[in-house]
């Protein structure tokens, strides 16, 4: 087995930890944003080191990368639209003031 | 056998992870986009080191974009932007330990325990890797990239259109006139 898959795939492993604590933890918008951000980058660095060292030969892997940097990218714009939109209407992006969406 | 590359990516892992715990732990907001941005870039390092020289750039180039723009909204968008007052902004801190301990625990287990099968110990040059993505993109893949690109038309006429504050009825204006 190789070490630099391992450690890749650990390294990995221990950013999707700390991307589930941070959403799950914080009461702010934009920092769940962040944690959400954390996890993907997780999912990142175990698609780069499948395909370097498990299938390097197939293209599709990297593919996978350029889709997951995409969903990045989406999950800010449309963060920040919410927030914007938030924040407008009620001058805060905690979300803890923000119970009645529920409703 | 560790090689100069297994100590690199393990440097660069252990640089990613630490300022994303850096990320949590410091009360100043600019700090934290600051310290995401350099997760991300030590995780596009990561990819330069495992030879996917095209994804590292794109990693650190598109990375060091968003982050500044978060770090904008931080700014604009927190009560306490510079951390000054320490202000306590987490809760249930128990459940999401113990969860963010129990993914970190299950996904590592997964990656020793399971058997990986055969590894890769070449791989292709940088311009051979870059012409092979180019072509699965706009070949076996086209569909995928295609939806991808008008997803993010999508949404960002969606976030534009979520910004845009609302318009006042012509009915209201007209009262507030007279």
């Amino acid at each position: 087995m190789s070490v630099e898959l391992i450690w890749a795939l650990i390294t990995g492993a221990a950013l999707f930890g700390v991307g589930i604590y941070g959403a799950l933890s914080q009461t702010n918008l934009v920092m769940i944003m962040m944690g959400v951000e954390l996890i993907l980058a997780g999912a990142l660095i175990n698609l780069v080191a499948f395909w370097r060292y498990l299938h390097p030969d197939v293209a599709a892997g990297q593919m996978f990368v350029l889709i997951v940097m995409t969903v990045m990218a989406l999950e800010m714009a449309v963060g920040f639209g919410v927030a914007i939109a938030r924040f407008r209407s009620k001058g805060s992006v905690e979300m803890e003031e923000a119970a009645e969406l529920r409703e | 056998m560790i090689t100069a590359q297994a100590i690199f990516i393990g440097f660069f892992g252990v640089a990613a992870v630490w300022f994303g715990v850096v990320v949590f732990r410091t009360f100043s907001m600019v700090r934290s986009a600051i310290a995401l941005l350099f997760s991300q870039t030590a995780l596009g390092a990561m990819f330069l080191t495992m030879q996917a020289e095209f994804l590292g750039v794109l990693q650190i180039m598109m990375m060091a974009t968003e982050m500044s723009i978060m770090a904008f909204f931080m700014v604009m968008f927190m009560m306490d932007p510079g951390g000054m007052g320490k202000m306590e902004m987490t809760h249930q801190k128990r459940l999401s330990w113990i969860v963010g301990l129990a993914s970190f625990v299950g996904a590592v287990a997964i990656a020793v325990f399971i058997d990986w099968g055969p590894v890769a110990t070449t791989v292709a040059e940088t311009a051979e890797q870059t012409e092979a993505l180019g072509l699965e993109l706009l070949g076996r893949s086209m569909l995928i990239f295609e939806m991808a690109g008008v997803t993010i038309l999508t949404a960002m006429i969606a976030a534009t259109s979520v910004a845009i504050p609302p318009m006042p009825s012509p009915e209201k204006t007209h009262k507030d006139k007279v």
